[in-house]
């Protein structure tokens, strides 16, 4: 429990700096008049007093921030001064469900291929078929996730035209199949380069836990090899399997902000491209600290998780 | 039954797992990255023919970096044409021909031409980024690993707030608040790999810290700089150098995603994933304009990673002692 609650305080610590560094960035981007005109670059001189007072640019900087800090933490997070405004918890009510969607897919997805090959190349360790898979799984660790995004969309979406580009997105609960069309591709392309990792890694824990003793006396007892691979190797090998995929959300994210772009899934990583391209500074600020924050609850999760469910597991590998 | 040796990457996985047990730390992006490159069997052949040279794939992966190293250098001295003025509106699009051995763009500008400039451009930021990332990470690392206490303690904090960031995101806000410049996409590229190469140098820093050698030297009255230059920072530096290989890869692949988000350097300077961006609307009609940069960063990173991997092998101080 002790622990649990240092962990809080630390996360709390953590969420605050975020928000302070978040925060600061905007200041980034030069003096105030600067910001305001490259936020509505084609707002009248009377417009650009309102937003100037709007964000209240002319208080001190730590009057601003808890202002600002005082409205994300009641869920204002700013609005998008396009000339239809629109306020970014708006946005985030329609993209969140999208990236959520995308991100669940690729993880499982990824785990659902890895676990049974990882587990086949440890077992078949310096055979052909280990050797070539994992020749295969070395060269999608070389390709970026928007490359595979944009093979898929020029082949699969352009020239054969086997799938959806343009993204009319059916929500899920609507059209389970639509739906699937559209994440298909953004599926796949996120998902293939975590696929080499959760291999590669499982399968070198697998080596491992093969040559133990255990492993031995289960095969010695004649049981069949699939319930030794699956049923008392798999799971004290899955360790760092397990910690990878669960902190690997870092990689999740960042690769869905660009493949959402390449293929235009309305997700918080295509929001949060039209903010960039768009200037709207307030917006991206909210939506970077949003990011960060989801990020750090994830881990946060993830590890309280370990904790809870197995304490061993921290004094094992502490103790190894 | 004998002892399985360790495959390669477990070592580094296992020190990684040490610090994270000790100072409560996730492992970040770029690190899972690289134990999974160094985690497949890929180098036991190597190893097994150890002093035997390189072999033909490393050469090979060495052969394709030195080529687009002295290309990215000599761009501006190539017969080639100028990668953003000179365009031939009428011919865009058009396919790989005699003439334009990677075709035009949609703006009808060589696309041969612009993958070399990008070249230039995207190893710069790559190289250059790493570079800082590996003296100032590489510095803290040591200095946190070695000085265990408070010191080390709040650099270490001081680092798990930046890694506290997905990496694409934190350096994207650098770049869109700083402005879409070539010097801000490479600092921000090296702010994100500051820490990560940081806790690596850490991770090892440790593990060779507590070794008799450098309680010999302490013994003989050594000053703590003189420990960490001449007795700690020889051993770390393989294990940093590969690590900066893949980080190089990295760092490349970062700079196309940041371009496709519209958070890289500005469209009028050619980098890879610049060439990538201006060929997206075109991806039916004239796919050749995203498919050749494309190749480009998948052949570099596969050599990057490839390399990566055979330094650590080649100079693992521990295994050829063995």
């Amino acid at each position: 429990m002790r622990t649990i609650l240092i962990k809080l305080v630390r996360l709390v610590i953590v969420v605050w700096i975020i928000t302070l560094f978040s925060f600061t960035l905007i200041k980034l981007t030069g003096g105030n008049n600067d910001l305001v005109s490259k936020i509505i670059p084609f707002g009248s001189e009377q417009q650009k007093d309102i937003l100037r007072e709007d964000l209240g640019l002319q208080d001190p900087f730590f009057t601003q921030y808890f202002r600002w800090l005082g409205d994300f933490l009641t869920g204002d997070f700013g609005n998008i001064y396009t000339p239809n405004p629109q306020p970014v918890s708006e946005t985030l009510a329609e993209a969140l469900p999208v990236s959520l969607e995308l991100m669940i897919y690729a993880q499982v997805l990824a785990l659902v291929i890895a676990i049974p090959l990882g587990v086949a190349t440890a077992y078949r360790n310096g055979t052909k078929f280990d050797r070539s898979t994992n020749t295969i799984a070395f060269g999608l660790l070389a390709l970026p996730n928007f490359v595979v995004a944009l093979l898929l969309a020029i082949y699969v979406g352009a020239k054969w035209g086997w799938l959806p580009t343009q993204s009319n997105l059916i929500p899920f609960p609507l059209n389970p199949i639509d739906n699937w069309q559209y994440m298909l591709m953004p599926t796949i392309a996120l998902a293939l380069g975590q696929i080499a990792i959760y291999m590669r890694l499982l399968r070198s824990d697998m080596i491992a836990t093969l040559q133990e003793d255990f492993t031995t006396t289960a095969k010695a007892k004649g049981i069949p090899t699939r319930r030794v691979l699956f049923r008392h190797a798999l799971r004290p090998s899955s360790l760092t399997l397990l910690t990878v995929a669960g902190l690997n959300v870092g990689a999740l994210i960042g690769g869905a902000v660009v493949v959402e772009r390449i293929f235009n899934l309305p997700g918080i990583g295509s929001r949060l491209t039209e903010a960039i391209l768009a200037q709207q500074y307030v917006a991206v600020q909210s939506y970077v600290a949003l990011i960060a924050i989801f990020y750090i609850l994830i881990n946060f999760f993830v590890d309280v998780l370990y904790t809870v469910l197995d304490p061993r597991i921290r004094h094992a590998r502490a103790a190894a | 039954m004998p002892e399985q040796p360790p495959s390669p990457g477990d070592d580094l996985v296992q020190a990684l797992v040490d610090d994270e047990i000790r100072e409560d730390v996730a492992p970040d992006e770029a690190t899972i990255h690289t134990a999974a490159v160094e985690a497949g069997p890929e180098i036991e052949r190597l190893k097994e023919r150890k002093g035997k040279g390189l072999g033909f794939s490393a050469w090979l992966a060495i052969g394709w970096l030195a080529m687009i190293v002295i290309l990215g250098f000599a761009a501006p001295i190539l017969p080639i044409p100028d990668p953003v003025a000179d365009a031939t509106p009428a011919l865009a699009r058009q396919g790989p021909s005699a003439d334009h051995i990677m075709g035009l763009d949609g703006s009808g500008r060589d696309v041969f031409s612009r993958v070399i400039w990008g070249m230039r451009n995207s190893l710069f930021i790559g190289a250059v980024s790493v570079l800082i990332g590996l003296v100032v990470g590489g510095s803290l690392g040591v200095i946190s690993g070695y000085f265990k206490g408070k010191l080390g303690g709040f650099i270490g904090a001081s680092l798990d707030v930046l890694l506290a960031f997905p990496p694409l995101i934190l350096a994207l806000s650098i770049v869109t608040f700083l402005g879409r410049t070539v010097p801000n996409v490479t600092l921000s590229l090296a702010i994100v790999s500051i820490p990560v190469l940081a806790r690596i140098a850490r991770a090892s820093t440790l593990s060779w810290s507590e070794r008799e050698f450098v309680l010999a030297a302490r013994a003989q009255g050594a000053k703590h700089f003189r420990i960490m230059r001449r007795e700690i920072l020889p051993n770390v530096l393989p294990a940093m150098f590969s690590i900066a290989l893949l980080g190089i890869a990295v760092v490349i692949v970062a700079e196309g995603g940041l371009a496709i988000i519209g958070a890289g350097v500005k469209p009028d300077v050619t980098t890879w994933g610049n060439i990538i961006v201006s060929g997206q609307g075109d991806l039916r009609d004239a796919s050749h304009i995203v498919l050749f940069p494309s190749f480009c960063i998948f052949f570099t990173v596969l050599a990057l990673n490839f390399l990566g991997d055979v330094v650590r092998a080649k100079f693992d101080v521990r295994e050829s002692s063995l």
